[in-house]
C-alpha cells in the first residue's frame, strides 16, 4: 500500500523559499467604528485612566492582567445620545499580535467584535519594540504587506484564544471603569 | 471592490474575502452563517444544538436541524468508509483528557464509539450507548463551504473563506498556496498554486503540552489515545468540509487514506522538515485538479 505514496518525496521545498512572517490590516479604526456601529454618527474619545485598583480588579475578573492603565475607548453616539462604547484592545501570543475592536451596547453587551490588523512572526521579533513600531497606531489603514497573504495560507489553526481572553477582560473593564 | 475582514468564530481566526458588487453586505451575511454553525455545533458552549444532543440522545432521539444533519451524515459516512479511523465520537477520550469541556453530560467514559451513533428518519439524533460527538475535525470545514456558498449566492466574484487553515474559494487567479513548515510554524511554505477548490492542514505544532508531550487532539480510535504529530499534512478537495475531515484519516493512517482521496477526488501531501530547513512532501499522487492546481 504504501508505494500509493512516493516513497521518495515528490519534491522537496528548500528552505530558501518561506517566508518568515506576515501581517495584514483590516480595518483603520474609523472604519470598524463605522462597521460596528452603522447607525452612530459621531465617535467621542473617552480619556479613560484605570486606578491601579480598577487594574487589580480587571485582572481578577477577567483571569489574564490589564497590562496598562490606558485603555482606547469611544463612545458611540447616535444624534447625541451615547448608545455604546468601542474599545480597541491588542493581544499578543507566542507569534501573533492581534489588534481588534469590542462593541459594547449601554448594557455592556458585547454587539460586535472585528480583527483591526494580524501580525505573525517568530517569538524573537513578537516583543521587540522596533519590530512592533512599525504597526503602531498611526499606521491603521496603511497598507501593511510583509510576506505572504493570508487568504492564501494552510497552516493549522491560528488560535484566538488570546482574542477570546481579551474579550473578557475588556468586559471586566467595563465593569470596572465604565458602568 | 474588494473586502477583506476577520473575526473570532470556531476557536480560531475567521477571514473572508470576497470581490463584487456589494461585497461588504455579502462578506456580512458570510459571517452570519459561521456564526450561525458556530452557535449550532460548539462542544464549548453548553446550549449549542451539538451539547443538547449529547447530554439527551443516549435518553431519546433529540431532532437537529438541516446544518447539523448535514455534518452528521458526513461524519459517518467517512467513518464507515475509513472503517472508523475517522470518528466524530472520540470526544469522551477528549473531555477526559480535558481537552473539550463536558458541560455535566452523563458521564461517557469512551464506551461507545460511530457506530452507536443512530442517523433517525425525520433527522432524529439517537446514541445507542452514551457519546459525546465533537465535530472539531469538520464543522470548521463546514462553516468554511456554508460561509464560501453564500458569497457565490451573493454574486460575488471572487471570494475565499479561510478558517484558521482551512480555507475555500473561487474565482481567483492562480496563486501559491502556502502552509506552515510542519517544524517551524513561524515559516510558511509554498506547497503549490491553486485557482479554486478546498484546502486544509492538520498539524501538532499547537498541540497543547503535558510534560512536554504534545497532546494532539486527534485522537486514534484504535488505541484511544492522542496521536503524536511530528509531520504535518494538507488535503485538497472539493469541498472544506472533505478537506478537513480527511486531513484527520490520513494522519492517522496514510495508506488506508488513499483509496479515500481519490474517491472524493481528494489529494493529500505530507510534509516533514529536515533538519536543514527543507521541506519533503509526500503526494497521495492523486491527479486531483490536475487543471486548477499545478507545482510551482
Amino acid at each position: 500500500m504504501k508505494a500509493q505514496w512516493h516513497l521518495a518525496p515528490a519534491l522537496l521545498i528548500p528552505a530558501a523559499l518561506s517566508a518568515p512572517a506576515y501581517a495584514v490590516t483590516y480595518y483603520s479604526v474609523a472604519q470598524a467604528q463605522q462597521a460596528l456601529f452603522p447607525q452612530a454618527n459621531a465617535f467621542v474619545a473617552d480619556a479613560l485612566r484605570l486606578t491601579p485598583a480598577q487594574q487589580a480588579q480587571i485582572g481578577k475578573d477577567a483571569g489574564t492582567p490589564q497590562v496598562t492603565s490606558e485603555q482606547p475607548v469611544w463612545r458611540a453616539m447616535a444624534n447625541g445620545r451615547q448608545i455604546g462604547w468601542f474599545i480597541e484592545d491588542e493581544v499578543i501570543g507566542k507569534h501573533e499580535l492581534i489588534t481588534y475592536a469590542v462593541a459594547l451596547d449601554m448594557n455592556g453587551a458585547v454587539q460586535g467584535v472585528e480583527i483591526l490588523a494580524y501580525r505573525e512572526s517568530r517569538g524573537s521579533e513578537i516583543r521587540n519594540p522596533r519590530w512592533l513600531a512599525q504597526f503602531q497606531r498611526k499606521h491603521f489603514g496603511d497598507p501593511v504587506s510583509l510576506g505572504v497573504d493570508i487568504a492564501n495560507i494552510s497552516g493549522a489553526t491560528y488560535s484566538c484564544r488570546h482574542v477570546a481572553e481579551g474579550v473578557k477582560r475588556i468586559l471586566a473593564l467595563y465593569e470596572a471603569a465604565l458602568k | 471592490m474588494t473586502v477583506v475582514r476577520a473575526r473570532p468564530y470556531l476557536g480560531t481566526l475567521v477571514e473572508i474575502g470576497a470581490q463584487g458588487p456589494g461585497a461588504a453586505t455579502a462578506v456580512d451575511a458570510a459571517f452570519a452563517a459561521v456564526a450561525r454553525i458556530h452557535r449550532l455545533m460548539s462542544v464549548h458552549e453548553a446550549d449549542s444544538e451539538l451539547s443538547r444532543v449529547n447530554r439527551c440522545a443516549a435518553a431519546l432521539p433529540v431532532p437537529v436541524g438541516e446544518d447539523l444533519w448535514v455534518v452528521l451524515k458526513a461524519a459517518q459516512t467517512l467513518a464507515e468508509e475509513s472503517g472508523g479511523l475517522f470518528d466524530i465520537s472520540v470526544g469522551g477520550r477528549l473531555a477526559a483528557l480535558r481537552l473539550l469541556p463536558d458541560h455535566g453530560a452523563p458521564p461517557a467514559p469512551a464506551l461507545g464509539d460511530w457506530r452507536d451513533l443512530q442517523l433517525l428518519p425525520g433527522r432524529l439524533v439517537a446514541f445507542a450507548r452514551p457519546l459525546y460527538l465533537d465535530l472539531g475535525g469538520i464543522a470548521k470545514g463546514y462553516a468554511v463551504d456554508v460561509a464560501l456558498q453564500s458569497l457565490g449566492d451573493a454574486g460575488m466574484t471572487q471570494a475565499w473563506v479561510n478558517a484558521g487553515g482551512d480555507i475555500a474559494r473561487f474565482g481567483g487567479e492562480l496563486v501559491p498556496l502556502h502552509v506552515k513548515h510542519p517544524a517551524d510554524p513561524t515559516r510558511l511554505v509554498p506547497l503549490l498554486s491553486w485557482r479554486a477548490g478546498a484546502a486544509a492542514t492538520s498539524a501538532g505544532y499547537y498541540a497543547p503540552r503535558r510534560n512536554g508531550i504534545p497532546q494532539s487532539p486527534l485522537i486514534d480510535p484504535r488505541v484511544g489515545r492522542p496521536q503524536i504529530l511530528d509531520r504535518s499534512i494538507t488535503v485538497l478537495a472539493p469541498t472544506a468540509l472533505l478537506a478537513d475531515a480527511l486531513t484527520k484519516i490520513v494522519a492517522l493512517d496514510p495508506a488506508r487514506a488513499t483509496p479515500l482521496l481519490s474517491a472524493h477526488g481528494a489529494r493529500a501531501f505530507i510534509l516533514e522538515g529536515r533538519p536543514d530547513g527543507d521541506v519533503a512532501v509526500f503526494d497521495s499522487a492523486s491527479s486531483y485538479l490536475s487543471e486548477e492546481v499545478s507545482h510551482v
